[in-house]
């Protein structure tokens, strides 16, 4: 098809109103993290003063800082583990046929569509009796567990997409099953396990009711919880700016990733639905 | 990966890593010395003073215990879900905690926080004002120690109302009065759905005579005509044509807001208000300017709102019984979960002794609950109001002693919001049964 | 999909047409290692998902308050009919639904747009479809935050588009309101890239053919591209609604659930958090999922939702 000039004049301008429709609520905290306490509540979009004092008041708190080494290291782990652990299963899923298969996706599947909510109540007695309340295990569990469906979907999806014939060949060259998936399928799956280390790292790192019910110390208290609990001079005073601050050093990494791996993330997302 | 992204993703990598060190760094800490370390945590509104009690504290106890004081959430609701969750876990680096005056039966039922020995009980009693004192009892043993306390009066506008009112009937009339003159009328009261609007319930049953709960958790708030006639009271204020529009949502901060502003004749509200008034601001300070007839302006005119900030005792509901208001303030408790209960009662007689009072009085606005304080001249210096709040405190009411006091709360504030649609005939049978639900923690709190 | 086998040793074919790769040992094998496989994620899953639910169900069998442990006794069946009855799970059940037909339906509307954008604008789509992911890449409580800001009075750039004084987030329609538009803010670009994925099934030639018949491009949406989409979209839309349902950070930030805004996830929270009634917010819990249940088994049987495992599976056999 032809692109005429108007044409594409409009798809700029829709262009536009995508981009803006994007970008908006985070330019606000952008901005309301450069605007010094006494021009919160101007409300205006675009601050009229800037100061960096904001950001220089967050890192002071140890409340935040702990929370952001607590964040980025749980979600780490989580994050190393789902990928381990999805990639075996993914891998058997795609490319295996075994009993059962059909109902462990489905209960997987069962897993994503679990309402949080549900597990929170048993989750929080269990731990707290077990001892593993207000730790670094009591969240990666949880979130191992729900991100796995997430891992095994992607995944599994990515290794469909490789030729069997390579796996063919290798055997036919005498090696095990293992090794044909460790030399052969896992260096090509790389992309893959990427992308789905990106995706659970963004889940970890979104997730606000776990964190919030399973910690209440700075030992484990993620950055998400910790920019709720973010305090002022007084009890009557919110710190917006401080806060502001905060979600914007947040918005950082995983905003990050998703930029610099677009294409993949894309085709992560959408690779159950269009292949198969 | 092309070679654009891989050397992006070395960029991120890095960010990462410095992030994680950078917050890793920020966060080592002091190791400890090896002597006992007691952990101690209170609310964001007059940490510092607590800080410095705690650091005092420390070096009068000669090198046996440190008090490590820190800092909770930022709101009390919170403060007490941090607190409670970690006590449910069993966590030992709780040692003391300064606990809001209605927390004291359900952390005591819990088995949350230890009894006090008896004889630092009874030392307690025997400096304590009575009304907080009550606050920290539960089934006839103190689990609590008063820190500070905290009652309402009444703040009205002097050049408005030359005789304050002596009850809410009066004061209602009063308001209607101005507002049909023009002037500044409103009367500030906490009706918004939290706390303070049971806070307001429980001071006009109490002033009525009657009670919300027995101790052993009897039902009474349908007993007798107090309870309705507080209720009236409420819908009174809140139907009138001098209530403020957004009462329904106000807090104290609102409250005191609005008459800083020059809006309100009238507001129920704790001490701090006076304080608040008084301290000056970027542009000098004391709420607007007020012309020769009492209304806000933004000219100049020499006269502020403060120099017409006058105070009496909490509106009664029938005349001639004066108002039992209810007391809020902070207790000290020790935790059962502790590893040091013998030094950490030490600490909590010294954190409330009478100079850490008294700091806490004057730079943090909170009204002490030793006895002896209140004749003190540098706290009447500072709490221009100390004798109507000691007058206040001597007859002062407590809230319903239940471990579920939270649901009962819920159950209240709920109900009596928003305060304009209270229907005494049908609310109260709602109410009765709602409170005899939540006292056995039934039913579901929203 | 590239399934075919070119080499020269002909693999066994099994009677459901499956290829399998030769394996020396055996079928037995093959089983063996793919249990192997499996087994982290099954004990995962089991340890932290499974037992658990089962520990809620046991546990909503109970009268169980935190603060009045040794008061705790099997109830049986009361907690259900004082949470059935109450008036607050009621009302938290109807506010849950209203926000997740509403924004699904909007993301819907809006997501379709959205994908059509992506497929087919002739303008920077790279950077569209990189633009359209940062929705997704933002910490749900940090856009909450965003809002939360923007629709305060005197704070905010949207409260100051109202008439002065006007809080809406103090006003229950208004705030639901508020919540929805915060949801589907964060959600409709993943739905707009579950719908790319169906868009991209769609063949040019058809819709070619459809505009040579004289089909203009509103008839060729509704004739051509949405009845080949339809998989597609009951997928998306069995997603979003589960997802959707489970609504609670948002609202946590924006109304703590005050005035009659929060969702049944929250009225779990506060029951289990405020008041420690671990009977009551276990039942919660339960008829939370029992409803999420429904919903999917609504959706897979009448709607005839294929699991995206499943229709993989059919696909291959065929």
């Amino acid at each position: 098809m032809t692109g005429t000039r108007e044409r594409k004049a409009w798809w700029a301008v829709a262009d536009v109103v995508i981009l803006v429709y994007a970008l908006v609520p985070v330019l606000w905290i952008a901005s309301l993290s450069f605007k010094p306490p006494r021009a919160i509540a101007d409300g205006r979009f675009v601050p009229s003063e800037f100061t960096w004092s904001n950001y220089q008041q967050v890192f002071q708190l140890d409340l935040f800082t702990s929370a952001l080494r607590n964040s980025i290291g749980i979600a780490l782990i989580a994050t190393a583990l789902s990928v381990v652990i999805g990639t075996l299963a993914a891998y058997a899923i795609a490319r295996l046929s075994f009993p059962g298969k059909k109902q462990l996706v489905g209960v997987t599947l069962l897993v994503a569509m679990f309402p949080q909510m549900s597990l929170i109540s048993p989750l929080f007695d269990i731990e707290r009796s077990v001892g593993l309340f207000d730790t670094w295990a009591g969240l990666v569990l949880p979130y191992i567990a729900f991100s796995l469906p997430l891992a095994v979907y992607t995944l599994s999806a990515f290794f469909r997409e490789i030729p069997w014939e390579l796996e063919k060949a290798a055997r036919m060259d005498g090696a095990t099953p293992f090794q044909a998936f460790h030399n052969v399928i896992l260096p090509l799956a790389a992309p893959g396990v990427f992308t789905t280390a990106i995706l659970v790292f963004i889940f970890c790192w979104n997730d606000f009711l776990f964190a919030a019910s399973l910690t209440a110390t700075t030992t484990s208290e993620t950055a998400t919880v910790a920019i709720t609990n973010f305090a002022g001079a007084s009890q009557f005073d919110e710190p917006t700016g401080s806060i502001a601050a905060a979600a914007l050093l947040l918005t950082i990494p995983t905003t990050l990733f998703v930029l610099l791996s677009q294409r993949r993330i894309v085709a992560g997302l959408t690779a159950g639905a269009m292949k198969g | 990966m092309h070679c654009g992204e891989a050397s992006g993703w070395r960029v991120v990598a890095a960010a990462v890593g410095l992030l994680l060190v950078a917050a890793t760094l920020t966060g080592c800490g002091s190791g400890d010395s090896g002597r006992v370390v007691l952990h101690s945590y209170s609310p964001v509104d007059g940490a510092d003073q607590y800080a410095a009690a705690a650091a005092a504290c420390s070096r009068a106890s000669g090198g046996r215990y440190t008090i490590q004081m820190r800092t909770g959430r930022r709101s009390t609701d919170d403060q007490r879900l941090q607190l409670a969750r970690r006590l449910v876990a069993n966590d030992s680096d709780l040692d003391i905690m300064l606990l809001d005056v209605i927390w004291t039966a359900e952390f005591a039922q819990a088995g949350w926080i230890l009894p006090y020995p008896a004889d630092l009980a009874r030392h307690v009693e025997q400096e304590t004002l009575q009304g907080p004192y009550e606050t920290g009892t539960y089934q006839g043993r103190l689990y609590a120690a008063p820190l500070n306390t905290n009652t309402q009066l009444l703040w009205y506008r002097t050049d408005l109302v030359p005789n304050p009112p002596r009850t809410w009937d009066e004061m209602i009339q009063m308001a209607e009065d101005l507002a049909a003159r023009g002037l500044p009328h409103y009367i500030e009261v906490q009706g918004a759905q939290f706390e303070g609007l049971t806070v307001w319930f429980n001071t006009l049953v109490t002033t009525a005579g009657g009670s919300i709960l027995s101790e052993n958790g009897e039902v009474e708030v349908a007993h007798g005509d107090a309870a309705r006639r507080a209720m009236e009271v409420m819908a009174r204020v809140a139907t009138s044509p001098a209530a403020d529009p957004s009462l329904s949502v106000a807090k104290e901060t609102d409250a005191r807001l609005a008459m800083e502003a020059g809006l309100a004749a009238f507001q129920v509200n704790y001490p701090a208000v006076h304080a608040s008034v008084n301290t000056p601001g970027p542009d000098g300070g004391g709420g607007t300017f007020i012309d020769p007839l009492g209304r806000p302006t933004i000219q100049d005119t020499g006269r502020r709102v403060r120099d017409v900030f006058g105070w009496t005792a909490y509106p009664s509901v029938m005349s001639g019984k004066p108002a039992t208001v209810t007391v809020g303030g902070l207790n000290l408790g020790v935790s059962t979960t502790s590893q040091h209960p013998a030094e950490a009662f030490e600490a909590v007689q010294c954190l409330r002794n009478r100079e850490n009072q008294l700091r806490n009085a004057i730079d943090a606005g909170m009204p002490p609950t030793l006895r002896e304080l209140y004749d003190d001249p540098a706290f009447q210096r500072e709490y221009p109001a100390w004798q109507a709040i000691r007058d206040s405190l001597a007859a002062a009411s407590v809230r319903p002693k239940t471990p579920a006091y939270q649901n009962v709360s819920i159950v209240i504030s709920d109900l009596l919001n928003p305060p304009a649609e209270i229907n005494p005939d049908t609310m109260l049978g709602q109410l009765t049964d709602g409170i005899a639900e939540a006292v056995k923690s039934e039913g579901l709190v929203p | 999909m590239m399934m075919t086998a070119q080499t020269g040793v002909r693999a066994p074919v099994s009677a459901r047409g499956h290829q399998r790769v030769p394996v020396p040992e055996g079928v037995r094998s093959e089983h063996r290692f793919a249990a192997l496989l499996c087994a982290p994620a099954v004990l995962v899953i089991t340890v932290v998902a499974a037992y658990p639910i089962g520990y809620a169900i046991y546990l909503s069998f109970q009268r169980f308050d935190l603060r009045f442990s040794e008061q705790r006794s099997f109830v049986g069946l009361a907690n259900y009919g004082a949470v059935l009855t109450s008036h607050y799970w009621w009302q938290a059940l109807t506010v849950t639904l209203i926000i997740t037909v509403v924004s699904v339906a909007i993301e819907l509307v809006i997501g379709l747009a959205l994908a059509l954008a992506m497929n087919r604008t002739l303008v920077g789509r790279g950077l569209v479809r990189t633009v359209v992911l940062i929705p997704y890449s933002i910490i749900t409580v940090v856009a909450a935050f965003s809002w939360q800001f923007a629709w305060t009075p005197n704070k905010g750039y949207l409260a100051a588009l109202l008439p002065a004084g006007v809080a809406p987030l103090t006003d229950q329609v208004s705030a639901v309101a508020v919540i929805i538009l915060a949801e589907v803010w964060k959600t409709t670009p993943f739905m707009a890239l579950l719908l790319l994925a169906g868009l991209a099934l769609v063949p040019d030639e058809l819709l070619r053919a459809a505009q040579i018949d004289g089909a203009g491009p509103w008839k060729r949406l509704t004739t051509v591209i949405l009845p080949l989409m339809k998989p597609a979209i009951l997928v998306a839309l069995l997603f979003r609604t589960l997802d959707a349902f489970r609504i609670f950070d948002s609202i946590y930030i924006l109304t703590q659930g005050s005035n009659g805004t929060g969702s049944v996830s929250m009225l779990g929270y506060d029951n289990l958090f405020i008041v420690f009634n671990l009977g009551i917010g276990s039942t919660i819990s339960v008829l939370i999922f029992m409803v999420v249940a429904i919903v999917a088994f609504v959706f897979v049987k009448l709607f005839g939702v294929a699991a995206p495992g499943a229709e993989a599976d059919e696909r291959r056999q065929r």
